[in-house]
């Protein structure tokens, strides 16, 4: 394929994604060693679906110009549609081994309603909302993890493109768009189990007999896979005429429209692919996460988006990759509580506390002396090899 | 008889009113040892008997006493049956003190008196009898607490004095509340109708919850089926079974209840009598394990019903039948026509009225609202319209506004002073974080808006962390003064917190403080030049880098003020400022920037809509905001730029 | 000689400033027009409302044999209908390279579909050879455009106006920051160009408004003031009163 000869960094880097699938399947616990837990497979399965959304984030903001503080938004769309067919499927299994005591047998109607009542009695409801309908079908929930978010992003994207509504307000209005969700996800009565989110995730539905050891490494390799594939494509796609007409797009929008191209065209394009793109990768990452809630489609969570792939380095693939496994991992790490303290005499570094102040901190610095992130630093390396 | 005692009763209070110095024969303790036993130790059948008996001695010192004896605060001496109040009731020895005089007449230990206790039932009735007199207390917050008693519990013993009392009160807010309680009596125990409606008419335009709430409860309905619609009860709707009003099932469930049709059978009853009837692994001859269907269900049931089992169920004609043949109607609990007529006529006008009063109301709290999201956005506004800089950190500043508030009132007891140390001191501490900020960090990237907001944002979540490791996570009280604690009621609709007005007027005095600086100062000059076109401004001798520095510390200085304000209704809490950061965004967009009137009316428009959408959906403020934050990105649909849309650099031409 | 662009009483106000004030202009197919005024004259504004970023107040702009109407129209459409414009300081895509910001300008299906599956043909590479040897730029096809220097910013800049075929050309000062040598090779493209084009020219310059040796049309305060010859324009009363002050 011309694209592995074209962009030197397509080869590379999935190069070193095979090598690092090989690396932790070698290590798990259900086909290896076992050095790596169960749930540290999952972080690694989690953050390469970070990398996936970073990387739409990249094509969006990188490539495209256009800083969208809502893209965590449509992740979380995907973890919603997916984590409503795993919740009913799971609840409903559960429902049917409590029925089958029962002197007669239950009818469908009965089953369906009592999965109901499991599932929502903890918002006071009994009765399946309307977004639910598609939440007995697998396909069809799958459908849903591509159509929401395409189509959110198509409307929200029409709406704010064709009034050419850019920069700053653009950011704001994509912030508004991931508030106004999470708050209306927030709500009890939206059908969407309010602030309790959906649970239990992890058990898919099917495969109770297989352990969570094994699962957890599917779902691994499958991030593994989606990112793989999302690499080669956005590479593809940037590489050529479409790549040059959209960084154009970013650096001098009135030009590119006195070149006849229809600029809305292109960003809605561009906006829409990667609003699919991370619902994808949100409805890999949520049942791995095990738990979803509207919390995570706070503003906030879009902005981190933003901020990977900032000090990944903008317009560089691998930068937002580098950026987003880097940054959550370490979040991972000094979060979690297993980051030593550091006693400097008169205080005590506890990592949990100062953590965020490190990161926002660091994030001004990267924001300030390297503008072309880490990925400029890999640049640099690169550069410096050939001379 | 008993008129003639009400009468007495009546001109003796007015009496007692008119010269409370009367000269009494006997003392009130000779009074009280007549009826000792009784006093000490009372029941809720005799001690009506006794009150009277006191009550028309009419000793200026009763009403005092019952009020203690009420609460369980009078005393009697275990010697020789002497009443008397005690100074302090947990000092050793007691300070005993005449009932009268209130002068200290000896000591006593704990257990040579004994406490008079009478219980929950006994003192209502002691109530009852002290509102007479309290009705005609000095104090018209007292005669306001009588009334209350009246109307939680009234009684027709009351109209009478109430009527008196109506007649003779000369202070509004005591009369304002007897002209609903007199009415409430006369409906609820005048025989005469003609009376009762007159006295419905008088609440005519009362908007008071008592008024609203009388002729609710006269307007109360039960919900009736009968064969025939009855001739004597006083109907309000006749109901058509499967309206919105009454659906075939409620209508069906209520002649099951009053026994003219035969009940139904849920799915669950079904199943459980086919659980009940299983013989062989069967029901009624179908196999248990078929059961799974609702028409297997039904075969099965019929057949136990074949065999006399179970009750056959009735067939859907039959319930339509049994539906038709019957009437559904509310019928009003008082039976009297013409009085619910006019109590409705009364209650419709008046909810008008309370309609045009809570529009008023609520565009109140929406001004409120709006001046909130004035003080939170105007920084903002000033910073991205003058140096087209989103400061994403620009709700910590507000939150260390808050902070700077909290901090200065756990140093400076006064809250009225703390505050006015507060809020220059808030200006001045944000205005020189701003200034530091835009120093070390804006300055460099102007050319660079996106990253401006990021590298803020980022600035933002560390100083959220450190106020965190600061003052920890709890929130810290910020205690408004107590002048700004109440608030200011017009009548039982319209009512705005004292605290809102405050921000109000803060809101306006910053906004013609701005309005002043941008307009009538050089500074104003330089910065709306900078803002117009910042390349011909400094050709002109104008320095921007000085320009933009005191504008960014301007913005933040209002933040902190801003946060001061805010602090004082809203909790104090590092995050804090993330509830108002998007609405300001929203503010300063909908507004347009670098233009105060601008954000003036965004902030109108994004209060008044907020308050507006939570009027039609009351229950749930998050709806309200999830439908604001849609209406501003349509809004920007068709003004992409702002109500006040402007040219030069923040424009982005 | 037919009329390709013909504007007709166009005004346009921005804040209460009267940018343009009736102003009428035709150009026919091919021609070569010079059009020259002070500052705040309504050079640019008269080409934003041409290419569809302004909106006039009132007037109308008509396009072509049919008289299509130009007003309602988006500026992508009034490109792709054949319409080029340079702009006063050169906007090409500093990150590319040469090549790339003339593949992009590459007369070609404008959709974004088209542009992801775009391949470059042989014709299209004998196309951009063809341009680049005509701003000569043949050397320096592979580097970026930012280290290019001014003038040659601005070749490639005409060099993409080339690239998209228009039928007329709206040129805003193609010379400035160009070495002497570089304005006579400019002159004489412009030229040849106008022999099958229609080219608009608005410059400062007098000297190279004279070399151009066409048409001219005086613009002042939003309205056309002269128009003919250089020498007849500059013989007139307003125009010496316009440029000289009194």
């Amino acid at each position: 394929m011309s694209i592995f000869t074209r962009n030197r960094s397509v080869p590379i880097f999935i190069g070193i994604l095979a090598l690092f699938a090989l690396l932790v399947t070698v290590m798990s616990e259900a086909y290896g060693t076992g050095a790596i837990s169960v749930s540290f497979t999952k972080v690694l399965g989690m953050t390469l679906c970070l990398c996936l959304a970073a990387l739409a984030m990249d094509l969006v903001w990188g490539y495209c110009g256009i800083l969208s503080l809502g893209h965590f938004a449509f992740f979380g769309l995907g973890g919603y549609g997916i984590g409503m067919w795993l919740m009913t499927a799971r609840t409903e299994a559960v429902v049917r081994a409590n029925l089958a005591n029962q002197v007669i047998p239950p009818t469908e109607a009965e089953v369906s309603e009592a999965t109901a009542l499991q599932i929502f009695s903890v918002v006071g409801g009994e009765d399946w909302p309307w977004m639910w309908a598609a939440s007995g079908s697998l396909f069809l929930s799958l459908l849903l993890i591509v159509v929401v978010p395409g189509l959110l992003a198509l409307v929200f994207g029409w709406l704010a493109f064709r009034s050419r509504v850019t920069g700053v307000y653009l950011s704001i209005l994509t912030q508004a768009m991931t508030l106004a969700l999470s708050l209306y996800l927030f709500q009890n009565d939206t059908g969407l189990r309010g602030n309790n989110g959906l649970s239990g995730l992890q058990n898919i539905p099917g495969a109770e007999s297989i352990g969570q050891d094994r699962i957890s490494i599917w779902f691994f390799w499958a991030s593994a896979l989606a990112l793989g594939l999302t690499y080669i494509g956005a590479a593809w796609l940037v590489s050529g005429k479409f790549g040059n007409i959209v960084r154009g797009i970013r650096d001098d929008e009135q030009r590119v429209r006195f070149l006849g191209y229809k600029v809305e065209a292109y960003k809605l394009f561009v906006f829409t692919l990667t609003g699919v793109l991370c619902g994808v990768a949100g409805a890999l990452y949520y049942p791995q996460a095990g738990i979803i809630n509207p919390d995570e489609i706070a503003p906030i969570a879009s902005i981190y988006l933003a901020v990977w792939v900032a000090i990944g380095g903008r317009g560089r693939l691998y930068g937002a990759v580098i950026g987003a496994a880097v940054v959550s991992l370490l979040s991972t790490y000094f979060t979690g509580g297993r980051a030593p303290d550091v006693n400097l005499g008169f205080m005590t570094i506890e990592w949990v506390d100062w953590w965020p102040v490190l990161l926002g901190l660091g994030f001004v610095l990267v924001t300030l002396f390297a503008p072309k992130g880490l990925g400029g630093l890999v640049d640099y390396i690169v550069r410096k090899d050939r001379t | 008889m008993k008129t003639l005692l009400r009468a007495a009763m009546t001109l003796a209070i007015s009496l007692c009113l008119a010269a409370t110095a009367s000269a009494q024969d006997a003392s009130l303790q000779d009074i009280l040892q007549e009826h000792a036993e009784e006093i000490a130790d009372p029941s809720r059948g005799t001690v009506g008997q006794t009150l009277t008996a006191l009550v028309e001695t009419d000793h200026p010192a009763l009403p005092g006493f019952l009020t203690r004896w009420q609460n369980r605060e009078a005393y009697q001496r275990d010697a020789d049956g002497l009443f008397v109040y005690v100074e302090d009731e947990d000092a050793d020895p007691l300070v005993l003190l005449d009932i009268e005089s209130g002068e200290p007449i000896g000591t006593a230990g704990s257990r040579e008196v004994t406490q008079l206790r009478p219980n929950g039932g006994v003192r209502r009735v002691i109530g009852g009898a002290l509102v007479q007199f309290q009705l005609g207390a000095e104090n018209p917050a007292t005669r306001l607490e009588a009334l209350s008693a009246i109307a939680n519990d009234p009684d027709e013993s009351y109209l009478p004095m109430v009527r008196a009392r109506l007649e003779a009160e000369e202070d509004p807010a005591v009369r304002a509340r007897l002209e609903v309680v007199l009415p409430g009596l006369i409906i609820a125990f005048a025989e005469d109708d003609a009376a009762r409606v007159e006295a419905i008419r008088s609440l005519d335009g009362n908007v008071s919850l008592d008024a609203r709430a009388t002729l609710n409860r006269l307007l109360s309905t039960s919900r009736e089926v009968s064969d025939v619609l009855p001739d004597d009860a006083n109907v309000a709707t006749v109901l058509t079974p499967g309206s919105d009003q009454l659906s075939i099932e409620d209508a069906y469930a209520m002649l099951v209840a009053a026994d003219l049709a035969p009940p139904l059978i849920s799915r669950t009853e079904q199943r459980d009598v086919l659980a009940a009837n299983v013989v062989d692994g069967r029901v009624g001859g179908v196999p248990v394990a078929t059961l799974n269907t609702e028409t297997a269900r039904d075969a099965a049931y019929d057949a136990l019903v074949a065999e006399g089992i179970a009750t056959p169920l009735p067939t859907q004609d039959e319930v339509d039948a049994a539906i038709e043949s019957h009437v559904f109607y509310d019928a009003y609990t008082e039976p009297s026509s013409a009085v619910t007529d006019s109590a409705r006529a009364t209650l419709d006008s008046i909810e008008t009225r309370v309609g045009v009063y809570r529009f008023f109301d609520l565009s109140l709290d929406g001004i409120s609202l709006a001046s909130i999201y004035f003080l939170a956005a105007i920084g903002l506004a000033i910073t991205f319209g003058v140096m087209g800089v989103i400061n994403m950190a620009h709700g910590e500043f507000i939150m260390i506004g808050a902070y700077t508030g909290y901090v200065v009132q756990t140093l400076i007891a006064d809250y009225t002073l703390s505050i006015a140390v507060a809020l220059p001191l808030a200006f001045a501490v944000t205005f020189a974080l701003g200034v530091l900020m835009e120093r070390a960090v804006i300055r460099w990237l102007y050319h660079r808006p996106l990253e401006t907001l990021l590298a803020t944002f980022g600035i933002s979540i560390a100083l959220q962390q450190i106020i965190r490791q600061i003052f920890g996570t709890q929130a810290r009280p910020f205690t408004p003064p107590d002048w700004l604690a109440g608030s200011v009621t017009i009548n039982d609709v319209i009512s705005i917190s004292s605290i809102r007005i405050a921000i109000f007027l803060l809101g306006v005095i910053f906004f013609v403080m701005l309005w002043l600086i941008l307009n009538r100062t050089r500074l104003g000059l330089e910065v709306r030049a900078v803002t117009q076109n910042p390349a011909m401004a400094a050709s002109m001798g104008i320095n921007p880098d000085r320009i933009n520095m005191l504008t960014f510390g301007l913005g933040s200085g209002i933040a902190g003020v801003a946060g001061v304000a805010i602090g004082l209704f809203a909790q104090v809490v590092p995050d804090m400022g993330s509830n108002y950061i998007v609405q300001s965004f929203m503010t300063v967009v909908v507004g347009g920037v670098g233009n105060i009137f601008g954000t003036l009316i965004g902030a109108g428009m994004i209060g008044s809509l907020q308050k507006a959408i939570e009027w039609l959906n009351p229950t749930n403020t998050l709806a309200a905001q999830t439908y604001m934050i849609l209406f501003v990105i349509l809004f920007i649909q068709f003004r992409p730029r702002g109500i006040i849309a402007l040219r030069g650099r923040a424009a982005g031409d | 000689m037919s009329s390709l662009l013909e504007v007709q009483g166009i005004s346009v106000t921005f804040d209460g400033f009267r940018a343009i004030n009736n102003l009428s202009f035709e150009i026919g197919l091919p021609e070569l027009r010079a059009i020259i005024g002070p500052n705040g004259a309504g050079k640019t504004t008269f080409m934003d409302i041409v290419t569809g970023k302004t909106r006039p107040d009132e007037g109308t702009v008509k396009w072509g044999d049919l008289s299509h109407s130009l007003l309602s129209k988006s500026e992508a459409q009034i490109a792709q209908i054949g319409i080029g414009r340079k702009f006063q300081r050169p906007t090409v895509f500093e990150d590319q390279s040469v090549w790339d910001n003339l593949r992009v300008a590459l007369k070609k299906p404008r959709g974004p579909m088209a542009a992801i599956f775009d391949r470059v043909t042989d014709n299209d590479r004998a196309r951009i050879a063809e341009i680049a040897d005509e701003i000569g730029l043949t050397e320096r096809l592979e580097d970026p455009a930012s280290i290019l220097s001014h003038g040659q910013k601005q070749w490639l800049e005409i060099g993409m106006l080339l690239a998209q075929d228009p039928k007329l050309l709206l040129v805003d000062e193609p010379a400035a920051g160009m070495t002497t040598e570089e304005r006579e090779h400019t002159t004489a493209l412009l030229k040849r160009l106008a022999q099958s084009h229609a080219v608009v020219v608005v410059e400062h310059d007098m000297e190279f408004v004279r070399r151009l040796d066409c048409r001219v049309t005086v613009l002042h305060e939003g309205s056309v003031l002269a128009e003919g010859s250089l020498d007849h324009v500059m013989a007139d009363e307003r125009v010496i009163e316009v440029y000289l002050g009194r």
